[in-house]
């Protein structure tokens, strides 16, 4: 069997390391950009939240909260009542949520390649943030570790604040030329560095 | 008006830093003024009297006000693509390399030849445009046809500035923001309002439209606890922007207040530059959303109407004394201050002790306060009470004014008293709140009789008025009232009540009430509207031909519109109007202001929502197809290709040689932009089976089936195939343009319908690179790189779905035909499209694969006879289509009662046909079917819905839909479209030519 070429992220011609746009010696936001492992949602009925969340602490040693969890290499964001988006190294996260959680209780729907990661961080990254989302960036609303469904330029955009002054930003593929033009652009005016 | 520099010291020119000169220039004459001037200023300074020509009648303009509210003022900006015009010299600030220049004049503004518009008199009063160019052109009615041709010439004439046709090079960014207490207007009653929310905690956003904040307090002579007031305003100010709590926009207008306290704010970013710096944006919209807001805008200086009011000398009364103390700037050699209220005898006091000559002061009031009059004999200048200025001369500036006997009781004037010389007229008619934000959200204004004025309504939304918006006038009122609103303020937001800081103030305590004194009657042309040259007369006019109501005065004579919307003339207008029509000012009501309270750069609000930031969507394939010479275009967000062109050929030659290439042997499309959508839980199968018209409940695993969806009345809505991966997990497909309808179109159902199945859905449109392999030799393909899985007919029947490996890439493979042929679908993660892209084109060398683009894909599909977009648009049904077959008798479904209907099952509805051309002409899309000739067509028995050139058949056709059409075929036609000329015979066939037995799809 062939092996299995790399996967290819949309913004593989675009994101070019260096340092971009205004206060070179200093920027103030650093933009990178990963493919997830795995990225799967997990949507609970309505009576069976509270056992997917035992199943999600016995099968991935985290249990979910009202906020983001990270831990290790798996991060459990809560995206609506009853669903959550899991982020893992493992490629096999998806089958192995499958048998875990079964359809009794949940479903599960990988979103691997539906999505890529844009992490943005730095002193102004909260300021590049309110920039284009219509969100309120303050700790105090959307402390670390929070995860909000929002958009940009009407494009749907999951949201988590990783640290006070860093997000990661799960765009659809489809979009992501214009969710990472978008964050290059917003960023230019306070300078920003692609690692 | 002969403006000029005054001496520089304390309270004199408090804005500026004479210790740098700015270079800047007017009309391509080289000036120059000091950093803190603005354009207006720096113009007075250098004795530039005449800075515009009015809109309709050509009339010299200078200076009138120096702020926000300046209607006579315009100036073009910039040169090239960021020309920029209608821009007012009182809001720019002065830098280094300004370039300014006068508009609407021809050779010059000095000597202006369209002035010759004065000269028909009262034939270019209100109305002339609706009277002159409005009514039937007939026989005998020569006059209008020859205006219609004066018309252009005449609009040629008017109106002000014209903008660049160059795109401009500016960004303007856009910035969201929240807070507890959004504060408008940074002068007293604002830094106060300020002060106070800051104190108790909330996050204030303070919003000035000047770069310095401070409003009245910058020029004022009044000492607040031991200290200038410019002085103590700074040191507030620098305590406040030290506060993290507070954020302060300086050259920030509030422009809109909209539902629920969004606020629409505009920062002018770099508009006090010759250009912003790389990356920086011109201008920053501020989207605001407040928990609750103070408005603290202030009021604006009305003026008095009479007899040659807007030749360039004459300014309002404050304006005036804002640029001795602020800009130190005297407005004239020889200034007389014409008023009905005290503010205009603390003008002109204040003028005095900057250094400004005052000659006279006349106010229409017989009796003044004490201690007002002594202001006023502190200019030494002469005094008239019971007195009014009845007219002006000069050429074209000021040299004089003619003064007379005035009874305010009565409103009459007198004897002429005398005529005085002066170069500069500064005037006060009262003040009039600026409410436009409140007013914007639909509070209705009340009159205030004391003040003449219109006082904010009631707030239908979280807002608090302070100062002289809400008709708190004076410093101590609106210190006070700025507190006042900033506790309500606080308490809307849940928090407590801050600490008090209101200065200790040594100033003026004045009455600003004014006399109700709006007009001084005499000959001559009275401007009410400075901007659109709308007179006293015109007003009147405008009653005695009925339009009485202010919304049609408005329209009749367009008082009140235009680029200032009335700031200085909309009160004094009704004032006329409610003399002419014998009632008082409230009873004729007055009009809602709208957004935005100034004009705003379109770019601001379009912010970046154009050019490579708009919403573009590419498949993980789009590299390749540009690189292999694809022309990709827009398919609603979805860039894809339109065909591969080889050297010199044109698109529709690419796609027949692409079509008969797939028919011929093998081709790939790329069909990533499907619509997909994951439906899983134990209800699944359920679900579908209610929202297609044919049954899926037995739909077996590893399996695909076309449906159909309907709406609740009947009619097709979309349609795809939907695959069942297990037992409760189906990965269903829509029409490319019908992904997110249907998905909107399911969770109504699951949600509001059936909340009781378990059913979830979820998007995986991004997940799935999809990759259509269609023509006889495309089972050839598969079996050159498929692992893991039989591809022969067994192995994958026709709508058999199985998961196989490509190159080592997962796939998904589903036998589905939308062209006709032998085909399947490969489907496999996102992030791998490119890479199974080019196996399968690896695969297909030896076959001689094409690539094929979205017309050849139509063409196909065309050719088969299967519906799409065109077809299922909203008006056809099952039956009209020929997809009777495809109606489940045994379930209900979204749709089926109402598809039940007899006049769904008429034989004369319009039914889907092929037509073919007979003789070879192309036909055109939007094409209607009809018997006629082309000289008389005859009615519409159909039309064209897909048309493309048939390979198949070596001509033209179309799909079309025609009246009992399954009945008509072998019908001669035309398809007429009369827009485009062209009226070509075709004949009526069966719309399935290729394959009509399946045999090649199932094969």
């Amino acid at each position: 069997m062939a092996d299995r070429p790399e996967r290819i992220s949309p913004l593989h011609a675009v994101a070019e390391p260096g340092v971009y746009g205004a206060n070179t010696d200093a920027p103030q936001v650093e933009l990178s950009e990963r493919l997830c492992g795995s990225l799967v949602q997990v949507q609970a009925w309505p009576d069976t939240a509270a056992e997917v969340e035992k199943r999600f602490a016995k099968e991935l040693g985290v249990k979910p909260g009202k906020l983001g969890v990270t831990k290790g290499d798996v991060i459990i964001m809560p995206t609506g009542p009853g669903r959550w988006l899991i982020d893992h190294e493992d490629e096999g996260l998806e089958a192995r949520l499958r048998k875990a959680v079964p359809v009794d209780l949940a479903a599960v729907t990988g979103l691997t390649h539906a999505r890529v990661v844009v992490s943005l961080n730095g002193p102004k990254a909260a300021w590049v943030m309110a920039s284009g989302v219509a969100l309120d960036f303050d700790l105090s609303a959307f402390p670390v570790g929070g995860v909000q469904v929002s958009h940009h330029h009407e494009i749907g955009l999951t949201i988590h604040r990783t640290r006070e002054d860093g997000f990661d930003l799960y765009g659809f593929t489809s979009y992501a030329l214009g969710l990472w033009h978008w964050a290059t652009h917003a960023s230019a005016e306070v300078g920003y560095r692609v690692s | 008006m002969s403006g000029f520099r005054l001496n520089s010291r304390d309270g004199v020119g408090t804005l500026l830093n004479t210790g740098r000169a700015v270079n800047f220039t007017f009309d391509g004459k080289p000036y120059q003024g000091f950093e803190g001037d603005t354009l207006a200023s720096a113009l007075i300074a250098n004795g530039v009297s005449i800075v515009a020509r009015s809109f309709k009648y050509h009339r010299p303009r200078g200076v009138f006000t120096a702020g926000s509210e300046e209607p006579s003022a315009l100036v073009t900006l910039h040169n090239g693509p960021r020309t920029e015009p209608n821009i007012r010299a009182t809001e720019v600030e002065l830098y280094e390399g300004l370039v300014a220049k006068s508009q609407n004049n021809w050779p010059s503004v000095k000597f202006d030849l369209m002035a010759v518009n004065q000269l028909p008199g009262k034939a270019f009063s209100a109305g002339f445009y609706y009277k002159t160019f409005m009514g039937p052109a007939r026989p005998g009615h020569k006059a209008t046809q020859f205006w219609w041709m004066c018309e252009q010439f005449i609009r040629r004439a008017a109106g002000l500035g014209r903008g660049a046709s160059l795109p401009d090079p500016d960004r303007y960014a856009k910035m969201n923001a929240f807070c507890d207490v959004l504060i408008a207007g940074g002068g007293p009653s604002g830094i106060a309002a300020a002060l106070r929310a800051a104190s108790a905690g909330a996050k204030v956003i303070l919003c000035d439209e000047r770069a310095t904040m401070g409003g009245s307090l910058i020029g004022t002579s009044d000492v607040l606890n031991g200290e200038r007031a410019d002085i103590w305003v700074r040191e507030r100010l620098a305590e406040l922007a030290a506060m993290e709590n507070v954020t302060l926009l300086p050259r920030t207008t509030v422009q809109s207040m909209f539902d629920d306290g969004t606020y629409l704010t505009v920062e002018r970013v770099a508009d006090h530059k010759v250009q912003p710096t790389p990356h920086e944006p011109r201008q920053r919209s501020w989207i605001i959303r407040a928990k609750s807001a103070v408005i603290a805008t202030g009021a604006i200086e009305r003026p008095i109407v009479f007899a040659g009011n807007d030749r360039p000398g004459v300014m309002l009364a404050d304006s005036a004394r804002r640029y001795a103390s602020e800009f130190g700037v005297a407005p004239g050699r020889q200034v007389v201050v014409f008023c009905n209220n005290d503010s205009g005898w603390l003008a002109a006091r204040d003028m005095a002790r900057a250094g400004v000559i005052v000659t006279a002061i006349v106010d229409v009031r017989s009796d003044v306060a004490d201690d007002i009059r002594a202001a006023g004999e502190e200019t030494r200048a002469e005094i008239f009470t019971g007195a009014a200025v009845k007219s002006t001369q000069g050429w074209q500036t000021l040299t004089g004014v003619e003064l007379c006997e005035f009874s305010e009781v009565t409103g009459q004037t007198g004897a002429t008293l005398r005529k005085l010389g002066c170069d500069c007229l500064a005037v006060s008619g009262g003040w009039s709140p600026a409410f436009h934000l409140t007013s914007q959200q639909g509070g209705k204004p009340v009159w205030d009789a004391e003040l003449q004025a219109f006082l904010p309504g009631e707030p239908v939304t979280t807002w608090h008025g302070a100062g002289a918006m809400a008709g708190k006038f004076g410093l101590r009122a609106a210190f006070r009232s700025g507190e006042e609103a900033a506790v309500l303020a606080l308490a809307d937001a849940g928090l407590g009540e801050g600490e008090s800081d209101v200065p200790e103030i040594e100033g003026d305590t004045i009455d600003y009430a004014p006399a109700p004194v709006f007009e001084i009657r005499s000959d001559g042309k009275s401007f009410v509207d400075l901007q659109h040259d709308v007179t006293a007369d015109d007003v009147r006019l405008a009653h005695r031909e009925g339009f009485i109501s202010v919304e049609h005065l408005k329209r009749y004579t367009t008082l009140g519109m235009a680029t200032d919307q009335g700031k200085t003339s909309n009160v004094t207008g009704l004032s006329i109007m409610a003399e002419a029509r014998g009632k008082p000012i409230p009873e004729v009501g007055t009009t809602r202001f709208r957004p935005p309270y100034s004009p705003t750069a379109l770019g601001a609000l379009a912010g970046e929502r154009y050019g490579h930031l708009s919403s573009e969507r590419r498949t993980p394939m789009h590299d390749w197809h540009v690189e292999n010479g694809a022309g990709m275009y827009a398919n609603g967000p979805w860039m894809r290709p339109e065909s591969y062109n080889a050297p010199g050929e044109t698109v529709e030659q690419a796609y027949i040689r692409e079509t008969k290439a797939v028919r011929a042997s093998v081709g790939l499309v790329d069909v990533s932009t499907l619509g997909k959508i994951d439906v899983q839980g134990p209800d699944a199968a359920e679900f579908l089976n209610r929202v297609y018209s044919n049954g899926f409940a037995k739909l077996p695993v590893g399996k695909a089936r076309y449906g159909l969806m309907l709406r609740e009345d009947g009619f097709l809505f979309d349609d795809g195939t939907t695959w069942r991966l297990d037992e409760n997990r189906f990965l269903m497909t829509t029409t490319t343009a019908g992904a997110g309808r249907v998905m909107e179109h399911l969770e109504y159902h699951r949600d509001v319908v059936w909340p009781d199945l378990k059913v979830a859905l979820t998007s995986v449109s991004d997940e799935w690179a999809g990759v259509a392999v269609a023509g006889p030799k495309s089972r050839a393909v598969l079996k050159a790189c498929v692992e893991g899985c039989d591809v022969s007919n067994e192995g994958i029947p026709f709508m058999g779905v199985r998961e196989a490996q490509i190159n080592g890439i997962p796939v998904l493979i589903a036998r589905l035909s939308f062209s006709g042929e032998l085909a399947y679908e490969v489907y496999t993660g996102a992030h791998w499209g490119q890479a199974l892209w080019e196996a399968l084109m690896n695969a297909g060398k030896k076959f001689g694969i094409v690539p094929y683009g979205l017309e050849a894909l139509s063409t196909l599909r065309i050719e088969k006879g299967h519906v799409a977009g065109p077809e299922l648009n909203g008006r056809t049904t099952p039956y009209d289509l020929g997809l009777g077959g495809m109606v489940s008798t045994k379930k209900n479904f979204v749709g089926s009662v109402l598809l039940s209907r007899e006049t769904f099952k008429a034989e004369d509805r319009l039914q889907l046909v092929a037509i073919k051309s007979i003789d070879g002409q192309r036909i055109r899309g939007g094409s209607h079917l009809v018997k006629g000739s082309k000289d008389n067509p005859g009615r519409s028995e159909g039309n064209t819905t897909s048309t493309c050139f048939s390979p198949e058949l070596n001509t033209y056709m179309s799909l079309a839909l025609l009246e009992g059409g399954s009945a008509r075929h072998g019908e001669k036609m035309f398809a007429a479209n009369p827009v485009r000329g062209a009226h070509v015979a075709v004949e009526v066939i069966s719309p399935h030519i290729v394959d009509p037995d399946g045999g090649r799809m199932h094969g």
